[in-house]
């Protein structure tokens, strides 16, 4: 018996989670993992290049035509997001507990204290996956907006 | 390697363009005594925060090594500008 389930035995033992519960966890542990952690390349797509820049590219369009169309074309490499969000890992308490304030004051229920510096690069990994297309259109405008890695 | 050289590129609405290379490490060898000078009080302020002074310099010269390859272009009708760090 390994150690999880025994564990998952005694929480039921001592009458902190119910049969159900304790069923579900049990199944949950034995089930194959639907993900593999970034440090296994057979699952991360081992033939797929690995990105190196995110691209932010904003195509707006009056359709008077007046305006002129205005177009944003932004690079940043990979590498620097990383150096950025290790930046962001060195931020103090204190600090991050008053972003927290803020962010929930807009109505961001986001606790960034829970953040840790390795799930922050985990989440740069996985930008790789990432595409966002956003059109949008008014009486006079077309706005197109995308963001992928490349 | 940290960045040289950024290109900032101007063009006008006649598609006249102005390009001017900006030396960076001309930048950096002047902000390089101003960084030591800099040091001990960066240093206290670390240890107020309790952060490791040493691992905040290594994410600093991160960050100024990833620089490189960074590109914006913004353009307006015919006009247009473009920041490149080299």
């Amino acid at each position: 018996m390994n150690e999880h389930r025994r564990q998952i035995l005694q929480m039921l033992s001592e009458g902190k989670i119910s049969a159900d519960e304790a069923e579900r966890l049990i199944a949950a542990m034995e089930a194959p993992p639907a993900f593999t952690t970034l440090s296994d390349p057979a699952s991360s797509g081992a033939g797929k290049p690995r990105p190196k820049y995110l691209r932010v590219v904003v195509d707006s369009e009056e359709d008077g035509g007046h305006e002129g169309p205005t177009k944003v074309n932004v690079r940043v490499p990979m590498q620097l997001l990383r150096a950025g969000v290790r930046l962001a890992g060195l931020i103090p308490a204190p600090a991050l507990r008053r972003a927290n304030f803020a962010l929930q004051e807009q109505g961001v229920p986001i606790d960034l204290t829970q953040i840790k510096p390795e799930n922050l690069e985990e989440l740069v990994e996985h930008l790789n996956d990432l595409t966002v297309d956003v059109d949008q259109k008014d009486a006079n405008t077309k706005v197109k907006v995308r963001v992928y890695c490349e | 390697m940290i960045p040289f050289v950024a290109v900032v590129s101007l063009r006008d609405h006649e598609s006249r363009t102005f390009r001017l290379w900006v030396p960076l490490f001309l930048i950096w060898l002047l902000l390089l005594p101003l960084a030591v000078f800099l040091s001990p009080f960066m240093f206290i302020a670390c240890l107020a925060c309790r952060v490791n002074p040493l691992r905040g310099v290594a994410v600093i010269w991160q960050i100024l090594n990833a620089l490189a390859d960074t590109n914006v272009e913004v353009e307006h009708r015919s006009a247009g500008l473009s920041f490149h760090i080299l």
